[in-house]
Parts: C-alpha cells; sequence; structure tokens
C-alpha cells in the first residue's frame, strides 16, 4: 500500500524541521520547499482559480514562516501536515486581509496562536495517531457529496452559507452533509 | 464550567479560515477558556490537513520562485541577525480582569482606558473595531443587576461574555459562554447581582431597543455602526 511508504518522508521532514530550529539547516528547508510549495498554491489556487501570483506571495510566506517559527513546532501536540496546513490557512486569511475589498485591522496573528493544551497526558501521542489515523481513512470512504462539501469549505475557503448558494443547495443540505461526515470521521460528537 | 460552546458549523467554518474575522474574533476568545472546543478544534485542523495534503498540484516549474524565496531569505538572515520574539506581558486590568490574548489588539491594558459611552445609567458600550462594509465588534459593560433594555437584532449577534453573568428567558451565561442570536430573536437581558458584567458583542446589523423610552436611543446605535454610513 502507498500508505506504507510514506512514513518515512514524513519523519525525514519532522528531522528537517528540527534541523532548521537547531542549526539553521537550508538544505532542509530546500527539501520542505519542494514538498510544501505546490501543496500551499494548490491551497490557494482552490480558493481563487488563475491568482498564481498570490499563490507565490503566500507560498513564499509559509516557507519563511516554517524558517522563523521552526522552534515553535512541537510534534508531540500536531503532525507537521497539521502545522503546514495551519500556517497556509492564516497566510491566505492575512493576504485576503491586506488584498481585498473589504480590509480589515483584525490581525489574525491574534487569533490562531497556539493555544496551549495544559491538559498534556502521556497518550497524547498515541491519540493524535489514532485521531489521524481515523480521518484519514474515513476521508478515502466519505460520499462525494459529502466531501465535495468539506472541500469547499476548507480549500476554497466558502462559509456554509456561500457553499450553499454557490451549490444551489439549501443551507440545511450543506450542514447536514458536513456533520455526517464530521460524524463518520468522528470528530463531532453530539453534545 | 462553559454551557454554550459554538456551533459545529461555525467552529468548522473558524478551523478551515472561512468565517469572517469577526466572528473568528469571538470563537477565539471562547477557545482560550473552552478546553472541550479546543480538543474539537485540533480534530477539524487535522481533517483540514488531510484535505490540503491531499489538492492537486500542478506541474509547474517552481525553479524561479525557490531561486528568489533563498535571495530573500539571505537578504533578511543578513539585515537580521537575531529573530527577537517578544513575550507579551500578561495584561491585567486594575480590577483583575485578564484580558483574553486574543483581544489585546485592542485593549493594550485594562477595560477601563476605552472609550465607552454611557447609554444609560447602569449600561455602557465601548466599539472596538468596525469592519469596512462588516460587523460592529464592542464590549458592553452593565452594572451589577441591572437591566439592559429590552432589543431586537436587525442581524446576527454573537455575545461572549468575559466578566461576571447575566440571564434572558432562555437560560443563565457566565464567563465563556458563546451565544449567536439570529434577526428573529428578541430578548431582555438581566445582569446577576453579584459583579457587573462584561461581554464582548458583534453585530452584523444594529440592534434596535424596542422599549417606549429607549427607542430614542436607536438613532445613536445607528450612527456608530458601520452600515450605516
Amino acid at each position: 500500500m502507498e500508505r506504507a511508504i510514506q512514513i518515512e518522508p514524513d519523519e525525514q521532514r519532522v528531522a528537517d524541521m528540527l534541523a532548521i530550529a537547531e542549526h539553521r539547516d537550508q538544505a532542509a528547508l530546500v527539501r520542505l520547499f519542494d514538498h510544501y510549495v505546490p501543496k500551499v498554491r494548490a491551497f490557494c489556487l482552490a480558493a481563487q482559480p488563475g491568482a498564481n501570483l498570490m499563490a507565490d506571495d503566500i507560498a513564499q510566506e509559509v516557507m519563511i514562516r516554517i524558517w522563523n517559527k521552526a522552534h515553535t513546532y512541537k510534534p508531540e501536540s500536531a503532525s507537521l501536515n497539521t502545522w503546514v496546513f495551519t500556517l497556509a490557512r492564516n497566510a491566505r486569511i492575512d493576504y485576503l486581509r491586506k488584498n481585498s475589498r473589504h480590509q480589515s485591522d483584525i490581525d489574525p496573528e491574534y487569533l490562531w496562536q497556539n493555544v496551549v493544551d495544559e491538559n498534556a497526558d502521556p497518550f497524547k501521542d498515541a491519540q493524535q495517531k489514532r485521531d489521524q489515523e481515523r480521518i484519514q481513512q474515513g476521508l478515502d470512504k466519505l460520499p462525494a457529496d459529502q466531501k465535495q462539501v468539506l472541500a469547499k469549505v476548507y480549500l476554497e475557503g466558502k462559509t456554509h452559507k456561500e457553499a450553499a448558494e454557490e451549490l444551489s443547495l439549501p443551507l440545511g443540505t450543506i450542514k447536514s452533509r458536513v456533520r455526517l461526515a464530521l460524524h463518520k470521521l468522528t470528530i463531532y460528537v453530539k453534545r | 464550567m462553559i454551557h454554550y460552546h459554538p456551533s459545529i458549523e461555525i467552529l468548522t467554518d473558524y478551523a478551515a479560515g472561512s468565517l469572517p474575522l469577526a466572528h473568528s474574533l469571538c470563537v477565539s476568545t471562547h477557545l482560550e477558556r473552552c478546553h472541550e472546543c479546543q480538543q474539537q478544534i485540533r480534530k477539524l485542523e487535522m481533517l483540514g490537513s488531510h484535505l490540503f495534503d491531499q489538492t492537486k498540484t500542478d506541474s509547474r516549474q517552481l525553479s524561479n520562485l525557490k531561486d528568489s524565496f533563498f535571495e530573500k531569505l539571505n537578504a533578511q538572515a543578513e539585515q537580521n541577525n537575531s529573530l527577537k520574539v517578544e513575550e507579551e506581558p500578561t495584561a491585567i486590568d486594575w480590577d483583575n480582569y485578564a484580558i483574553p490574548k486574543s483581544l489585546r489588539q485592542f485593549i493594550k491594558k485594562n477595560y477601563d482606558d476605552l472609550n465607552w459611552m454611557r447609554l444609560s445609567p447602569s449600561f455602557k458600550i465601548a466599539t472596538l473595531y468596525n469592519e469596512e462594509g462588516g460587523a460592529q465588534i464592542a464590549l458592553t459593560r452593565v452594572k451589577a443587576g441591572a437591566h439592559m433594555p429590552t432589543h431586537t437584532h436587525t442581524g446576527d449577534e454573537i455575545t461572549l461574555v468575559l466578566e461576571g453573568a447575566f440571564s434572558d428567558e432562555s437560560g443563565v451565561y457566565r464567563q465563556g459562554d458563546f451565544i449567536n442570536r439570529d434577526a428573529s430573536h428578541k430578548h431582555k437581558p438581566i445582569v446577576t447581582k453579584d459583579a457587573e458584567c462584561i461581554c464582548l458583542t458583534v453585530l452584523d446589523a444594529p440592534i434596535e431597543f424596542t422599549g417606549w423610552l429607549t427607542r430614542l436611543l436607536n438613532p445613536i446605535i445607528r450612527r456608530y455602526h458601520p452600515h450605516s454610513s
């Protein structure tokens, strides 16, 4: 299976992060650039098709943040992919707020700062891996309509409302598709 | 104990980064106090990272981008050889209120420094920020035991209790509680008797007072809302 071979490069990248944090290893940054820049660009182009300059800018910004913040990355509290995803998400928000029609002075840096998890427990690492696996496997099995809505929200940066308008579906349908998907991925447990 | 949380839709939009910034500000302030929602966000971000990982990349040549990036990086390294990471002092005002981290971009030191506008002897409001063509972000401060004037919302309203507590027909809301009301809602909150109540509110459109006397306040409220200009 493909997944089995993927483990190693993941570990290599975590080692690269450490090398950057500890001795400013540029060769390690080159490897991370090759892996993540195409993904960040694709993530930006999903929201703004054709906006290649924007995608380049945001991708570079993400790489700068990786370089400057490598020492803040804690492998035990998030996978590297999750960490980079949050960097890309924040950089995209920041870019759009500075360059869009509706400029905003609300600084996203203050809003998505890593919340320190005080209830750190020794099983967190194992829990983390279990959640990861469940989400990854569940995602492959999701019906197309549910996956489509998740992609709209996460990759295209649409709110539930905007996704409903674009797909010409009632808001309730969008909500229930997302809820069903999150339920299957065991992310959402009704409280 | 926090009883009122953002809906899963709001949390999902927040984790995905598609929620408007003003609303994200409220979610973020709630998260600082809510371990349960922190866990939810952690998983929602995990989901985001898998979707991110699966995006189809194009085969564009990136060598130019790479060269210019590393040039910039080296120029930056020469400029500032030491990266200063400034640790912000914890802002605690002299009433011993800890200002949430997410609000420190607007409140440097304490709540009292804000430009409070008195709307009645027991009710004050301070605008933190008016988004251009968007929402109004404000703090409300109501004295212990006081009624807030009856009002309806002309748009969606998010209220987050920062200090103290208040109640209305539907329940009691305490520190950290996140309350999302839509335009159809008309309510008359009362602050609990033991302490004053400070709330963060985000209004997509001005609220409207419905009492016979407080109705006189509506033109003032509207004037301070960004949609009025």
